[in-house]
């Protein structure tokens, strides 16, 4: 009897969190079948969101949704889009999963049929989920995904469904190594990289290329996987070969451990890393570790263009955002410029309005690129971690902004 | 010369937190004969609750250490009472122990991802982590305290083993637990004891792990590297967990430091294999094999 | 109310599962086996196959049984060492196997690395999975009332036994893990083609364990038990999106509980075809009359009051 009990509450436990989640679950389905451009259904406006709530990536993800949240009350409480149509979300978590992504990515097109996407914020997503944009005809503008192959496939095609607003890893690392070598006049430079990665992968791949091109060395090259909790085997060797600047392309969890063991093992060299650094953590964790880094980032926060929503964004959730917080806010002004010049909520029209805008942003104008759906002529911005004796905090200080050619 | 004795160092200090992790996991193989998938799990807890000890309860050091290793002693009890116990009661197939000790590892993880979050807490600085130098080669504070705590951990447990009543009751069990209960020990205590031991050590060794790098749910994943290295060293054999742990870190730095560091843990695992392959039962390990 | 490209989508991926499962139970369920790194047999196989449609033009369904065949002799050569030895040796083993895999895979960036391989046609079709399943369960009844299947069975139930009357204990471990390698394989390389997007992240340990606990709720030792399994575990998901983080502890919670309270899962030892005896049995009348008959049996051998022992 006793059995039996046990395992009828175990069914019941999950039969039961089936159906609140059944009745719960996130977006309204429209009727019908599925499959073609989606868009317009009644009144409203719907635009989905997907990005990851739960995992490693979700500060960055919740960040995120909660932004476009806000944006989207601002909003409809202005008179919504197209001549007052209500504006609503749709969001998915992808749990930083491109398998999930691709289901969510599925059931927003499907099921609740909405006009466009933002996010998510992470590379493998971007690139599962092309396929399904492209059966579908709904376009996605990723935020943070830094992958190239996301906009422009191997054949050199452009994907006609995808776009981003932020820059891609062969800019990033491209920043990371002409600012090394022009600005800083660094020679001789060393990596540290995630295998695990194609983040960490793909910046120091055109690190790399371009350190190289301007004449640096590259004197040491050590990897490790994602989950390692002591690097101090490649740090020593590393140390031997006496660089000026160490890379350090990957998480800020990572990176607050593998700076700290630099710093015990006597390392002295300038470390420099990009958007994978900034988060809460950090300077907690690695202040006096990274003091004296150089940051590549997608923009500055101490821009005064950046502070209303900053501001904004505290006042309404009261911790300060990350970096996606930004970028959706830009992804989204593109998107809504791209609704109002397409006159209609469908998917295709909108698709075509997004290379004919151009959105003044807060990390910079942006306008879309027609061969690569990328920002054109986006500028990184360079920061240093330096302590504020007076705040008694660290804290990012811009240095400049810095672009290459690519 | 200079380079070599500090991966060397390297190599010890990762090791010695292997060998931390790894023996509570083969004291339960060694009495038991069964893997408990989960001690990764109580290696984490502990690792949160030294950190909950010293910021909530503004426990010093010492105090902290001993609460973080009861707490997670007490899990391990908790855990044996509601996933093995009743297996055990029943003369389960192993398969299901394991699949219990997976179901335990898995809700233990997520559940300390659902309620406290998925990202990495910090222990405050208790030690100064300026390191000690001697001319190039550098040795944390932290890895020295560690080492001690390790020993003076493992002698206690080899006292406690070699020398109590309660010990000799556990190595009986070791060799026989039908006989032992023939003979008048009472299984279900020494099971207590054993689990309540290799919890203990999982939360000492879970707080040494989070003052040395950093404290988040998965560090039960780390701990599938000691479960290799007391494999290595031959499972049921406490000094051959250690010597095992001991070997595997060196191993993993030689191979990062000398060879090549992208394929540390495919050298680490190949090792494994050729062990296997040559010596069935690891370095120092018995032989388990039923006999009819 | 669901539409249908969705729905599609989700049936597909369950196909996919029912394949992989299907092996997994074959080497968990029936042979008694625990392995922690059944992702990196899904990887190979995915990998493998991949190359073959995309470098080589070779045709899907090829494609597809060359990937199951490589995560196959990849499955006997590290079998072929570990076997041997105590189970909790293979379980390790393949732990640190899957992780291995996973490396390499990371580190070969002529096949993407780390960075993954996009681009992979899509040739994976609800009609490709149903037919696949349909081939993958009849051969898997097949073996299981085979010889081969009845041995697997006794060596789970009690190995030394098994060996003692003369069963070949290493030689048919060997055989279930090649071919639960060979389901997980195609499993893998059927996953690949509906994504079109490969990255060797996708294959950790969670993927394992996930595929595990698909097989341990459906029930060990039941065919019919590893589809239902992979059926529900695929659509809840779906259902409880809100609840994701919660999801995985229930899940663990669950599990324990099925241990201790039925291990036999939902289906365990009870198979389709079980059930249709029981309905025909049913309507016959013949379970009425065998039940009447063990009733009339009871009774006469129970004791009446007032006389002793005695016969029965």
């Amino acid at each position: 009897m006793k059995k039996k009990l046990t395992f009828l509450l175990a069914i019941i436990m999950i039969f039961s969190l089936a159906f609140t989640g059944c009745s719960g679950s996130g977006g309204d389905s429209g009727g019908g079948n599925g499959g073609d451009s989606g868009g317009d259904s009644g009144d409203t406006v719907k635009i989905g969101w997907i990005g990851s709530l739960t995992g490693d990536q979700a500060p960055w993800g919740k960040c995120e949704s909660q932004t476009v949240e806000m944006l989207i009350e601002q909003t409809n409480a202005n008179g919504g889009v197209l001549g007052g149509r209500m504006l609503e979300l749709v969001k998915y978590d992808t749990k930083n999963d491109p398998n999930e992504a691709v289901n969510a990515v599925k059931r927003l097109v499907s099921q609740d049929k909405v006009c466009a996407i933002l996010g998510p914020n992470a590379s493998a997503q971007a690139l599962a989920i092309t396929n399904v944009l492209n059966s579908a005809h709904v376009s996605d503008i990723a935020t943070v995904a830094t992958n190239p192959k996301i906009t422009v496939n191997d054949k050199g095609e452009v994907n006609p469904y995808n776009f981003r607003v932020c820059f891609t890893d062969p800019y990033q690392g491209a920043v990371a190594g002409g600012y090394a070598a022009d600005v800083l006049k660094y020679k001789k430079a060393a990596i540290l990289y995630d295998v695990a990665s194609d983040y960490s992968q793909g910046f120091m791949q055109y690190f790399i290329e371009t350190f190289e091109a301007k004449g640096g060395t590259i004197v040491a090259q050590e990897a490790f996987k994602a989950g390692d909790t002591d690097f101090r085997p490649q740090l020593t060797k590393i140390k031997e070969a006496d660089p000026e600047v160490i890379l350090m392309p990957y998480y800020y969890k990572e990176v607050a451990l593998s700076a700290n063991q630099a710093r015990e093992l006597g390392i002295t060299a300038t470390l420099m890393g990009g958007d994978g650094w900034p988060s809460d953590n950090l300077f907690e964790m690695a202040g006096k570790a990274i003091e004296g880094s150089y940051v590549v980032n997608h923009f500055d926060y101490n821009d005064p263009e950046v502070i209303p929503l900053t501001e904004m964004y505290i006042e309404k959730y009261g911790t300060t955002p990350e970096i996606n917080c930004y970028m959706v806010h830009d992804a989204y002004g593109v998107l809504l410029a791209a609704i109002e010049r397409a006159g209609i909520a469908d998917s295709q029209a909108i698709t075509d309005a997004l290379t004919q805008v151009e959105y003044k942003g807060v990390t910079g104008t942006i306008t879309l690129g027609e061969d690569t759906h990328d920002p054109v002529g986006k500028e990184a911005a360079i920061q240093q971690i330096k302590f504020n004796t007076e705040k008694g905090e660290y804290e990012y200080v811009f240095m400049q902004k810095y672009g290459t050619q690519e | 010369m200079s380079v070599f004795l500090q991966q060397l160092i390297n190599g010890l200090s990762i090791g010695s937190i292997y060998a931390l992790m790894a023996v509570g996991y083969s004291l339960v193989y060694s009495i038991l004969n069964f893997s408990n998938f989960a001690h990764g799990g109580v290696i984490m807890l502990g690792a949160y609750f030294g950190l909950y000890a010293l910021n909530l309860l503004s426990l010093p050091f010492m105090g902290a250490l001993v609460v973080a290793a009861f707490a997670a002693g007490l899990v391990a009890v908790g855990l044996e009472k509601i996933a093995y116990s009743p297996l055990r009661k029943r003369n389960a197939p192993s398969l299901y122990f394991i699949i219990s000790a997976m179901g335990a590892s898995i809700f233990l993880e997520n559940f300390v991802v659902a309620t406290i979050g998925p990202t990495f807490k910090t222990y405050p600085e208790i030690f100064s982590t300026t390191p000690i130098t001697f001319g190039a080669i550098s040795v944390s504070r932290i890895d020295i305290l560690m080492f001690v705590i390790a020993g003076i951990s493992l002698a206690i447990l080899v006292f406690i083993i070699e020398k109590t009543k309660v010990g000799l009751a556990i190595r009986a069990c070791s060799y026989s637990a039908r006989g032992s209960n023939l003979m008048g020990v009472n299984v279900n205590r020494i099971i207590f004891v054993i689990f309540l031991l290799g919890g203990m050590l999982a939360g000492v060794a879970g707080m040494l792990f989070g003052m040395k790098y950093t404290v988040y749910p998965q560090i039960g994943v780390i701990t599938n590297k000691s479960f290799i290295a007391a494999v290595f060293g031959g499972l049921g054999s406490l000094p051959g967990a250690v010597v095992g742990s001991i070997l595997l870190g060196l191993i993993e730095t030689i191979s990062a430091g000398y060879i090549a560091s992208q394929y540390r843990d495919l050298i680490a695992f190949s090792l494994l294999i050729i062990v296997l392959v040559v010596k069935p039962s690891g370095l120092m390990g018995k032989i388990t094999e039923d006999k009819a | 109310m669901f539409s249908w490209f969705y729905i599609e989508g989700i049936l597909i991926l369950v196909g996919i599962n029912v394949m992989i499962v299907l092996g997994l139970s074959l080497l968990t369920g029936f042979t008694g086996l625990f392995s922690f790194g059944h992702a990196g047999f899904m990887a190979i196989g995915a990998y493998v196959a991949v190359t073959c449609t995309m470098q080589l033009n070779v045709p899907f369904y090829l494609a597809v049984l060359i990937g199951g065949i490589a995560a196959m002799i990849a499955s006997l050569f590290i079998g072929y060492f570990t076997l041997n030895l105590k189970g909790d040796y293979f379980c390790i083993a393949t732990l640190g196997f899957g992780e291995a895999i996973r490396l390499i895979l990371d580190n070969m960036t002529i096949v993407g690395g780390a960075r993954g391989l996009p681009g992979i046609p899509l040739d994976t079709t609800l009609v490709n999975v149903i037919v696949i399943d349909i081939i993958g369960i009849m051969a898997m009844a097949y073996l299981i009332k085979s010889r081969h299947g009845r041995n697997m069975i006794a060596i789970r139930e009690e190995e030394l036994a098994s060996q003692a009357i003369g069963i070949n204990v290493f030689r048919y471990k060997m055989e279930s893990l090649a071919i639960s390698a060979l389901y997980a394989g195609i499993g893998g390389a059927l996953w690949a083609h509906y994504v079109g997007f490969i990255q060797p992240l996708m294959f950790q340990l969670t993927k394992s364990t996930e595929m595990t606990i698909m097989v341990i709720f459906g029930g060990l030792g039941s065919i019919t038990g590893s589809v239902v399994g992979a059926f529900i575990l695929t659509f809840l998901p779906e259902l409880l999106r809100e609840l994701a983080n919660w999801r995985l502890v229930f899940y663990g919670a669950a599990v324990i509980a099925i241990m201790i309270a039925r291990p036999q899962g939902m289906l365990g030892g009870i198979e389709i075809t079980d059930m249709f005896r029981w309905i025909k049995r049913t309507v016959t009348g013949e379970n009425r009359r065998a039940k009447a008959a063990a009733e009339a049996e009871k009774e006469a051998k129970t004791e009446l009051p007032g006389e002793g022992g005695g016969e029965s």
